[in-house]
């Protein structure tokens, strides 16, 4: 693997985008080290496509840079390109071709590319290789768009909803062969998806999208071993969040309280006013994307 | 090799899934099914197996590294440590049990459930596994 000078993949500074009058990204800053798997989270509509779109050049910002191997995404020299892989919402690829003659037309595109894995994907995901792409079902042109994404071996992979259309034995497939590429290559890959349950086998950070920021981006694991779900008084909640200088994450007065620790080691007592329990991802979704 | 099916993971769980994996190797060296000398699985190996991310793998295994339940080898491959070469005495492995005994009892509670029928619904699905 070509390692980059820099340790970073992705590196978004100052985002602005805006429809209209509705601001989508608003000073959105990130950035995501070199093999790391982060999960995109954010409600229905928070902009997480378009988020995708502008990192990778796709959708012009309004303000802010940003950089992908350190070169900016808007004017990437074709080497760089060469590196990443994309799986979009919507399947973007042409339909009037079969499968054969669209992933033929790819490769002419890039330096690297795995036949070998491509054809062992194609038998693998039963994909008609001399069907116009248009008569495949949505779960096979998204199948079809994870193997054009993973076929020229990128060192940054951005799934947008890539399991949308597939069933759980599909997803769980998808999964495998997500694995495989972070196991063999240290691909980063960003992953935006409402499956949780997925996101949480595969990746080791996750990100939260909201009100045009990324409100929190930490290591999984860390965060639901100092997170916390409180019951009680508010007033006893209160003087418990302050007495422990917990930070509460949830803004919705009528939501749960959620609070995060300062550090996983020491988790607050329970008292007998204060309920103390562990969080779940889902748990802490809600809160942070309220 | 251990089988990589002796180990599994629930995702939607407070608790993260290195813990889960630290904990099932805890208790079968406990119960003795994993004895010294026991080779684990390689991180690729479970990684593949159960759909994780390496990473969460090598910090599961790094845990109990540390808590000495296993050493590494050359070549990398994790193996159950030399002290572990019989299953822990019975008193032992009841306190193992005990804390999720506790929750399943407070959920016991909460549902407002006799006492019998939860204890026989306990024997019934101890029944059913011992059975696959």
């Amino acid at each position: 693997m070509t390692m980059s000078t820099n340790d970073t993949c992705l590196d978004l500074r100052g985002l602005k985008l805006a429809f209209g009058t509705q601001r989508v990204l608003d000073g959105l800053d990130w950035s995501l080290p070199a093999g790391r798997v982060v999960g995109l989270l954010g409600r229905n509509g928070a902009g997480k496509t378009t988020l995708i779109e502008a990192l990778l050049g796709l959708r012009e910002p309004d303000a802010g840079t940003a950089l992908l191997f350190g070169q900016p995404s808007q004017a990437l020299p074709d080497d760089v390109r060469a590196r990443i892989g994309y799986v979009p919402q919507r399947s973007d690829l042409f339909e009037w071709l079969t499968a054969d003659q669209l992933l033929a037309y790819f490769r002419s595109f890039y330096p690297r590319w795995n036949t070998a894995k491509v054809d062992g994907l194609m038998s693998r995901w039963d994909i008609a290789r001399d069907k116009p792409v248009g008569k495949l079902s949505g779960g096979q042109q998204q199948r079809l768009s994870i193997i054009r994404a993973l076929a020229h071996e990128p060192d940054l992979l951005v799934l947008d909803e890539p399991v949308a259309s597939l069933d759980p034995a599909g997803r769980r497939e998808f999964l495998a062969e997500l694995v495989e590429q972070v196991v063999d290559r240290h691909t980063a890959v960003v992953f935006s998806t409402h499956i949780l349950s997925d996101l949480e086998r595969v990746a080791v950070d996750v990100a939260f999208l909201t009100g045009g920021r990324i409100a929190l981006h930490a290591p999984l694991d860390e965060l639901l071993e100092s997170s916390v779900r409180l019951g009680g008084a508010p007033a006893d909640i209160e003087r418990f969040v302050k007495q422990y200088r917990l930070h509460p994450l949830s803004r919705d007065a009528r939501a749960p309280v959620i609070a995060r620790g300062i550090d996983a080691a020491v988790m607050p007592p329970a008292t007998p006013a204060v309920s103390v329990d562990a969080v779940t991802l889902e748990e802490l979704f809600l809160a942070l994307t309220a | 090799m251990t089988d990589p099916s002796l180990f599994s993971v629930v995702a939607g769980s407070a608790e993260p899934i290195y813990r889960q994996l630290v904990a099932q190797v805890r208790r079968c060296v406990a119960g003795g099914q994993l004895k010294a000398g026991d080779e684990l699985p390689s991180v690729r190996e479970l990684a593949q197996a159960l759909s994780v991310n390496p990473m969460t793998v090598s910090k599961a295994f790094g845990l109990l590294e540390a808590e000495g339940l296993v050493t590494r080898r050359r070549g990398l491959a994790m193996v159950i440590a030399e002290q572990h070469r019989r299953a822990q005495p019975t008193a032992d492995r009841i306190d193992l049990l005990r804390p999720t005994l506790e929750r399943a009892a407070q959920e016991v509670q909460q549902l407002q459930l006799p006492a019998a029928q939860a204890v026989a619904l306990f024997k019934t699905i101890l029944n059913e596994q011992g059975r696959e």
